[in-house]
Order: structure tokens, then sequence, then C-alpha cells
């Protein structure tokens, strides 16, 4: 479970985000839909424990990530947008390191290494150095380590960037089947189609604020839409179609 | 297109000039007590300058003899050091750095590309040399008297002689970068720390300078003055830089070798600029092939690990440090030109024949004793800064993985402190007893040293680490993480702290040995063994103070990252 409340982050008089809140339960897969700059990343960077939140609380799995941090991060398995992985790792190493650092055994580690390694189609690449890894090999690595601890939250900042057809189908599979085993996953993306297919429930954000939040059809109406309407012109009309009109000036 | 190369250096002028105006908390107190630091460095070593360029005046043309060879010698020094530097920074500059895919899928002539590496390069390989040669000059003209033509004269002497040896740097690089097949950055600087190490270990030998305290064993003093001359050939630009300076003392111009350091670094430069036309493409083309990559799996690594009383995390935190660090060629290379250095300057102290010196041989090995122990305090800052310091820097972009695990960032930060202690503990305390030990110093005063370097072991890996995690530069490789305002930082409280060490073990120690002559005068009285155990333990309270300070500073720093 993941719950934020009223979370605000403010740099000088920039308020990167201004007082969200919202509750993914267990099981759940979250959509977090908004335009370039309007606060996704932050926000997923306060759950993560990399940023500190100017006010508002984070529970991850009811731990609290400012009181209680380790515990939560524990409990949390973050995906950042960009894989950045020490190159001069194997891909093995990694986890089996991923794994010291949440204090897994050593015993059930090798086991549960291959386990993941096979799960993300990395197996054959286990003995190789991660620095000749493609981008979508590293970002499928950098899954593998968010979902080794078995967490119960997710944090996942565009899960499909760079990723090929076979790639995302296989990303999709896993949060669905991750989803299915209670765990709450808050995925930001820029790929309505992404959000419409697998989402829950979804939280659209404008300038560090949710301007609209429920399930995807709930979003529709808000937006004075119909349901069978595609969730792009939805996001365009709460947006302002900022997209579409830098489009036209070009 | 591009206009003049000074454009391409823009960005560095402009991302120079936003981290100047990004002014935060304490940025001016840190300025200023770091600044005066600085001062006081600068001017000790113009202070030293000048004492020594006045006490040889006293000698006339003996002096001025002197004087001659020592300026020859320190520009030959600078010279070793500029070389090697140039390889290093070349070979990020032109063939490593980020910012070259932008740079070479842009309209920029070769030339122009070239002129701005080249003079980014030449910025960043010598900034060190002159920071530290301005106040040594500066010391030899006052102290010499020298008219105000001297300082201008050693403005131009230092231009063409930074760039000579910068110039042969990076030709070497180019021409290394060509001739291997396939791109080894790591194994090229494997290539060069060995070329270097040699290179040391050769023109040292060359010197011999155990041969200088066999005195009468030269047929007249003018093969004893040959020996002090023979490593400075006419033919090096240090000898002309030397020649030109003394020139300048006595307010005349040496147009000769001026001329001969401008046309020279002229050369090189336009032949650099030529073959960096020539083969500059197919380096950098080369140096971006990714070859199926060989690496050792450090099996036994894992193993020992095992065996070790360590958490999980600390013990997974230790062997990710080990291995990245054993396989990146380019950062333990490093270490081999410092092994060289350290087997010479122990080689010398077994060959130093200090009998021949029958009234002073004693005391002069006790005085060795703690030159040795601050050789060995400067070895371990060197080493810090260079492999201890950028610690929390290598972590990079990667550091996310760290900061979102569940663990504390002081657990971290004394992982990082524990796997770098040891080996700098072992190392400092082998060169200390093994130097004490070949030359025979004073039982007492190799306990007093091996103590002291153990000691200032934990305060300089400990000023390291936190000061590492208190200024990162996660963007920069290690080089640049040490040469930035953290690094230059922890060089100065560094040998700050050295120098505040030796002098309080050294007065002591030497009361004691005075002590030990039986003389009525230097008996030790109750308040002098009081005395003795103060410095002692004042010792021990600065350099733990140092440490503790340090790492804390260093995990406060780390956990405030999030704000």
């Amino acid at each position: 479970m993941i719950a934020i409340n009223d979370l605000a982050k403010t740099y000088g008089r920039f308020t990167a985000v201004d007082g969200i809140s919202l509750h993914v339960e267990p099981g759940e897969i979250h959509g977090f839909l908004g335009p370039n700059g309007a606060g996704k990343t932050t926000t997923l960077r306060m759950i993560a424990g990399l940023l500190k939140p100017t006010s508002g609380r984070i529970l991850v799995n009811n731990h609290d990530m400012e009181t209680d941090p380790e515990a939560a991060k524990l409990s949390l398995g973050f995906i950042p947008d960009r894989p950045y992985i020490y190159d001069k790792l194997t891909a093995g190493e990694f986890l089996t390191f991923h794994a010291g650092l949440y204090g897994l055994s050593n015993g059930s580690v090798q086991g549960r290494v291959h386990e993941m390694l096979d799960l993300f189609e990395l197996r054959p690449w286990e003995h190789e150095l991660i620095e000749s890894f493609s981008h979508g090999m590293k970002q499928r690595l950098v899954m593998s380590s968010a979902f080794f601890h078995r967490p119960q939250a997710v944090a996942v900042d565009e899960p499909m960037v760079g990723l090929d057809p076979r790639g995302a189908r296989l990303i999709k599979d896993v949060f669905r089947h991750m989803s299915e085993r209670g765990v709450a996953i808050l995925m930001s993306t820029h790929t309505l189609e992404v959000a419409q297919e697998m989402c829950h429930r979804v939280s659209i954000i404008q300038k560090g604020r949710i301007i609209a939040q429920g399930t995807v059809d709930e979003v529709k109406q808000l937006a004075g839409g119909a349901t069978d309407e595609h969730l792009t012109s939805v996001f365009l009309k709460l947006t302002g179609g900022s997209g579409l009109q830098e489009i036209d000036e070009i | 297109m591009t206009s003049a190369f000074p454009y391409l250096l823009l960005p560095h002028v402009w991302a120079s000039r936003n981290r100047l105006r990004r002014r935060e908390h304490g940025d001016t107190l840190r300025g200023l007590l770091f600044g005066a630091v600085g001062i006081l460095v600068c001017g000790a070593l113009f202070w030293g300058a000048y004492w020594l360029t006045s006490q040889l005046s006293a000698y006339e043309e003996f002096g001025e003899y002197l004087l001659r060879l020592g300026l020859s010698w320190l520009f030959l020094s600078f010279l070793a050091f500029l070389a090697f530097s140039g390889i290093v920074t070349a070979l990020s500059t032109f063939f490593l750095s980020d910012d070259l895919r932008l740079l070479m899928t842009s309209p920029i002539a070769a030339r122009r590309l070239f002129a701005a590496r080249f003079t980014r390069t030449l910025g960043s390989a010598s900034w060190m040399v002159v920071i530290f040669m301005a106040p040594v000059l500066g010391g030899v003209g006052v102290g010499s008297c020298a008219p105000p033509a001297f300082y201008l004269t050693a403005a131009a002497t230092s231009v063409p002689f930074a760039i000579i040896p910068v110039a042969i740097g990076a030709a070497c690089t180019l021409l290394v970068v060509n001739v291997f097949p396939a791109r080894r950055a790591r194994d090229l600087l494997m290539l060069m720390g060995l070329v270097f190490a040699v290179g040391i270990v050769l023109v040292l030998r060359f010197i011999q300078p155990e041969r200088l305290l066999r005195v009468e064993s030269l047929p007249d003093i003018t093969d004893f003055f040959a020996t002090l001359q023979s490593p400075i050939t006419p033919l090096l630009p240090s000898f002309w830089a030397g020649e030109a300076l003394f020139a300048g003392l006595h307010g005349s111009v040496d147009w000769l070798h001026q001329a001969a350091l401008w046309t020279t670094a002229g050369a090189f430069v336009v032949s650099l600029s030529w073959a960096h036309e020539r083969w500059h493409f197919a380096g950098y083309s080369r140096s971006q092939e990714a070859p199926k990559t060989r690496f050792a799996r450090f099996a036994a690594l894992d193993l020992l690990a095992a065996t070790l009383p360590l958490s999980s995390v600390r013990r997974q935190l230790l062997v990710k440090d080990v291995k990245i660090f054993l396989r990146d060629v380019s950062q333990w290379v490093q270490l081999l030109p410092l092994v060289a250095l350290v087997l010479l300057y122990l080689y010398n102290f077994r060959v130093l024949d200090l009998e021949r010196l029958p009234f002073v041989a004693g005391f002069v090995k006790n005085v060795y004793a703690f030159v040795n122990l601050g050789m060995a305090g400067f070895v371990m800052a060197t080493v810090a800064v260079r492999f201890v310091f950028p610690a929390v820097s290598a972590e990079g972009a990667s550091f996310w993985i760290i900061r979102t695990s569940p663990i504390s960032m002081q657990d971290f930060l004394w992982s990082k402190f524990w796997t770098a202690v040891v080996p700098v503990l072992v190392f400092t305390e082998v060169l200390t007893v093994a130097a004490n030990e070949l030359l025979g110093t004073d039982p007492f005063l190799k306990i007093v040293a091996a103590g002291g370097i153990f000691f200032m072991t934990f305060a300089l890996v400990g000023l390291a680490t936190g000061l590492g995690a208190r200024y990162p530069r996660f963007g920069a490789d290690a080089t640049q993480a040490a040469g930035s305002y953290g690094g230059v930082m922890f060089m100065i409280l560094a040998v700050l702290l050295i120098i505040v060490t030796i002098a309080l073990l050294g007065w002591p120690s030497s009361l004691y040995m005075m002590s030990m002559t039986g003389q009525h005068r230097w008996r030790l009285t109750p308040e002098r063994q009081l005395l003795i155990a103060a410095c002692f333990s004042a010792v021990i309270a600065i350099c733990l103070t140092t440490w503790w300070i340090a790492m804390r500073s260093g995990v406060r720093a780390l956990e405030a990252m999030r704000e």
C-alpha cells in the first residue's frame, strides 16, 4: 500500500508538488499521468526516499518514509526512469548486491537471482558486465531488482521508455502478475494507452496538483467525455491540450 | 558553423560561473576559511623559497650555482608531473569526455576542436603546478632581490614550459589510442602508468642520489657537481626554463633559452594539431567500440568476503566496491607509479650511507624518522585524495540504488571508510616501519612513528571519506573529483594535519632522545614527562576528533541530500 497525504515540495519560490494526496491499495495498479514538468517524477522520488518533502506524509505499507525510512524502503521497489546501474558488475552480481542491501540471506539468493533473470529474460547475460547491456536490458535488470525482494509496493517512473514491444509486453505481464499477488503499483507514464490498458485507477497531475482522480471511466466523466472516448483526448482536455497546440505551432 | 575555438570553452566557463553564482548556506564562510588556509600554504611555500634563496645568496658564486641548479631541478620535477598529467587528462578530454558526443556530431573544424580541447587539457593538467610554482618563484625573486622584469620572465617562461610536456602527453595518448586495435582505455592507462613508473625508475637510477653522500669516492669536487648536474641535460625544457629564470634574476633576458622554449612549444602545438587532424577521429571512433568485455570474476573475493564477520549489507557493499575498483583498470593502474615511487623511496633509505657522517649519523637518522613520517603522511594524503575521496562520487548516477535501499547513510559511509582504511593502513604502516628499519632508527622513534601513522591513517581516511561525502561530484570521474573544490580542501587540511602531527610528535621525541644522551640538562623531569605525554595525547585527540567530525559531517551531508 502506498498512501501519500497532502504532499508538497517547493524549491525556493517554485512549487513542484502542491499538496497532493493519493492512495494505492494492495493489488492496485495506479496510473500517475501528467504533462512534462507536472511533478510526477518529483512525487515518485519523494515516495522512494530520494527527496525530502517540504510537507506532507508518505506511508509505504504503513511505514512512514520520514520517521521509519528503512522499513518503508524495505517494502518498496523503485524503478527510476533512467536505469543507471553499476557498469562494472555483472547482472548476477548486481542482483546479489541488491539482495545484500535488502538484508536477504545468502542461501536463497542465488535461486532468486536465477528466478528473476529468467523472468526478465536476462539469464543468458547473467555473467556479462552491465556496461555491455542495451538500455532496454538495463531497464529490465532494474525492474528485476525492484521486484527481487518481494516488495508490497512498487513506484515506477516511465516503465516503457526504451523497451521494445516484446520487452513492453513482458513488463505489462509482470506488473499484472504482481498486482494479482497483492503488490500496490504506482506507475507514472506518458503512454496513455498503457494507462488505459493496465491501470485500475489513475491520477492526473498538473502544475503540482492532482486535477482528476478515479478509475479511467470516472476520469473520463470528470472531463465531460463519454466512457468510450480515448484517454488521450481526456488527458488533453484536462491538461489544456498544450501538446497539440505546440505541434500546430511547429 | 561555429566561430573561434574559445566558443567551445564557453560551456565550461558558464558552468563554473553558474557554480559560483549558486551560492549555498555557508559558502562565504567556507570560502573565507579555506581561502585563508590556501593563502597560508602558498605563504609557507613563498617563505621557504625566500629563506632558502637568501641563505644561498650568502655564498656568492657557489650559492648562485646551487640556485641555478635548484631552478633546473624544480622545473625537472614539474616537467615529469606535467607530462604524466597531460597523458591522463588528454585521454579524458580528447577521447572519453561525454560532451564529445555532442561536439563530434557538430559542424566544428578539427583544428578548432583541437585548440579548444588542448586549451582545456593544458588548464586541467597544469593548474596545480602553477599554484605551487607561483609562490616558489615569487620567493626566489624576492630572496634574490630580482628586478620586476623577473616576474614577467617567470610568466613568459611558465607558459611554454607547461605547453611542451602537456603536448607530449597528449601526443602519447593520441598515438596509443590509435595503435591499439580496439577500445581499451583502461589498457591504455595501464600502459601509460607503467611507462610513467618505469620512466621514474630510470630517471632516479640515472641520478643515483646515493652517490651524493660518497664525496670521498669522487676524484674531485668537479665530479661531485657533475653528479648533481647529470640529469639536467641542456636538451630538456626544464633546463631552458631554469636558465631563462636564472638570467631573469639578474635583470637580463636569456633570449636563446626563451626562444628554445617558445619555438619548441609552438612546434609541438602545430605538430600535435596536424596529428590530431589526421588521427583523432580514427582514435575517437575506436574508443567508441564496445567489444565483448573480458573481465575477472573474482570468485575468491566472494569466498573471502563470506568469511568476514560483516553484516550482509556491509559485505555486499565491500564486494561491490572492490570488484568495481579491480575491474576498472583506469583506477588501480594509478597505483603502479605510486608503488614504483615507494619502492624507490625505500631503496634510497637502504643505500643511504649515513655512517660516512660519523658525528651526526645518529642525529640525521632520527631526523629522517620524522621526514619519513611526513613522507608517509603525504603519500597517504595523495592516495586518499585519489582513491578514498572520490569513493562516494564513484557511486555516480547509480547512487539512487543505495538511497532507495533500506540502509542508512551512516552504514553506507562507514562501509566506505572501512573498505578504504584497511589497505591504506597496511600500506602506510609497511612503508613507515620498513623505511625506519632500513634506516636503523632508534627503537623508540620506530614505535612513535608506527603509532603516529596509525592514528594519522584514521584521521586522513576519515577526512577523505567525510569530505568526499560532503562535496561529491557524481558526474565527474575520480580524477576530476579529486581535483574538485572538496579534493583541494582535503589536501590542504591533510597537509595541515600532517604538519601538526609531526610537530607534536617531533618535539617530545627529540626531548626524549636528548635525555638518552645522559646529560643533566636534558634529563626527563616529571614536568617534561608530562609535556611529552600531553603532546602524544594531543596527537591522538586531534586525529580521532578529525576522524569523527569528518565522518559525522559526511553522514549528515548525505542525509541532507534529500532536501
